[in-house]
């Protein structure tokens, strides 16, 4: 079985949500990152980076979220049909090389731009993500059944819209998921899977996660 | 037959080093990127973000260079990466995506600071990316001192071309990447460079004979 590190309301949710919509049989394992345990020599060992999530498989350890999609998806044969075989990996990619990394860079801002630009760097940041949800609400348009909660990009456009409207705290003032109907279409369907509402409960997310995200009440563990 | 819409010395050059090392059959197409071509209809239906490399497949276009080598590879298994199911694979994508979404971001904020917070900071927010970059570019150096099975062709393009504008197009120059105490990714990019796919690419682009360990 694998075994999931994860930490609540990090990015592990996304991988967990695609294990449970596919029926991929994992236990979760808690990196307490009010410990900073993503930085100690065990979980190093798993991750170099000491980010989270890194899934233990029978063929060694995988970093990276996106890492983590692909592979599930080549071992379970969850790929889409042969001809959306190249918007799925276009997608995939945008998603965790362009939305994912300028989201960590609007929640982590201290670690790209000096103390006196931080206003100037939140509007630039929150300037793209716009544009990544504009184009994500396109292609959930074009292609429905890439965005459906069965494929690897449902449940990593809903992460990153619920982390959109929650983080960081007080300065989420330029999300709105009405401006992107297709979108919200997809939050409302990804709240009402039961593998939602399982995980939900589990990292304690509330009954609607994606389409009206409160902050989470994890019954182990710590978010950031 | 594959279309590759490129530019010298762009993300393309990853996605052209990969056709011809599988040596598949593909045009070529020059994007001319500084006439506004970028921003056309016709281009932005074959990749809406408006960048370089985009190609057309039989099955229609695709965007994205990690995109276009997974396509391939998957169209083409074995010669790029690991074949699927193999158990190289796990190790292979960690790093492969690694490079992608951590590498590839940060080496255009080196070579484009004013990304970050605008100009007026650019130098400070240069020398914070030159860091983080050291880092990461320390992990996958250790991974590949440990294991140099892990520079399969699809890894090591794609670090040739980073690496080399990381040490060439900085925009703080002092903030340029040193490979110097990186010994296992020197290893694997002169590996690369002597590659006659990679010989075969810096001529069509004019990249010198030298493109990626000296510059």
């Amino acid at each position: 079985m694998y075994v999931l590190h994860y930490a609540p309301d990090n990015a592990s949710l996304i991988v967990r949500l695609y294990c449970e919509e596919a029926g991929i049989a994992y236990r979760c394992e808690l990196v307490d990152r009010s410990t900073r345990a993503q930085d100690g020599p065990g979980y190093r060992r798993l991750n170099p980076a000491g980010l989270v999530p890194a899934l233990e498989t029978p063929d060694g350890p995988i970093a990276e979220t996106g890492a983590i999609l692909l592979w599930l998806t080549d071992r379970h044969g969850l790929w889409p049909d042969a001809a959306l075989q190249g918007p799925f990996l276009q997608w995939l990619f945008y998603l965790s090389n362009a939305a994912h990394a300028d989201l960590r860079r609007l929640f982590y801002p201290e670690y790209y731009a000096p103390p006196g630009s931080l206003p100037a760097h939140h509007d630039m940041a929150a300037a793209r993500m716009v544009v990544h949800f504009t184009l994500l609400d396109a292609a959930a348009t074009q292609y429905p059944a890439l965005f459906a909660p069965q494929s690897a990009l449902a449940p990593y456009v809903a992460c990153l819209l619920r982390w959109s409207a929650l983080y960081p705290r007080g300065q989420t003032g330029w999300f709105a998921l009405d401006r992107w109907p297709a979108l919200t279409q997809l939050a409302q369907v990804m709240d009402a899977r039961t593998g939602t509402a399982r995980v939900a409960l589990a990292e304690g997310l509330g009954d609607r996660p994606f389409s009206a995200p409160t902050h989470p009440l994890p019954p182990e563990g710590s978010a950031t | 037959m594959y279309r590759l819409h490129a530019a010298p010395d762009f993300a393309s050059t990853i996605t052209h080093l990969a056709l011809v090392q599988l040596g598949v059959p593909f045009d070529l197409v020059n994007v001319d990127f500084e006439a506004g071509r970028l921003h056309t209809p016709a281009y932005r239906a074959i990749n809406p973000l408006g960048l370089i490399p985009a190609m057309e497949t039989p099955d229609g276009p695709i965007f994205e260079t990690a995109a276009i080598l997974m396509y391939l590879d998957e169209r083409h298994p074995g010669v790029l990466a690991p074949a699927p199911g193999s158990a190289a694979r796990a190790a292979y994508l960690s790093w492969f995506v690694f490079m992608n979404n951590t590498v590839h971001p940060l080496t255009m904020l080196l070579v484009h600071p004013e990304r970050v917070a605008g100009e007026d900071v650019q130098a400070e927010v240069s020398h914070g990316v030159s860091a983080q970059l050291a880092e990461g570019l320390g992990h996958l150096d250790r991974a590949l001192a440990v294991d140099p099975g892990l520079g399969h062709p699809a890894i090591g393009f794609y670090l040739a071309v980073l690496l080399r504008w990381m040490q060439k197009f900085a925009a703080v120059p002092a903030d340029a990447i040193d490979p110097g105490p990186l010994p296992a990714i020197r290893a694997l990019v002169a590996a690369v460079e002597a590659m006659p796919a990679a010989k075969r690419v810096a001529e069509a682009e004019g990249l010198g004979p030298t493109p990626f360990t000296a510059p």
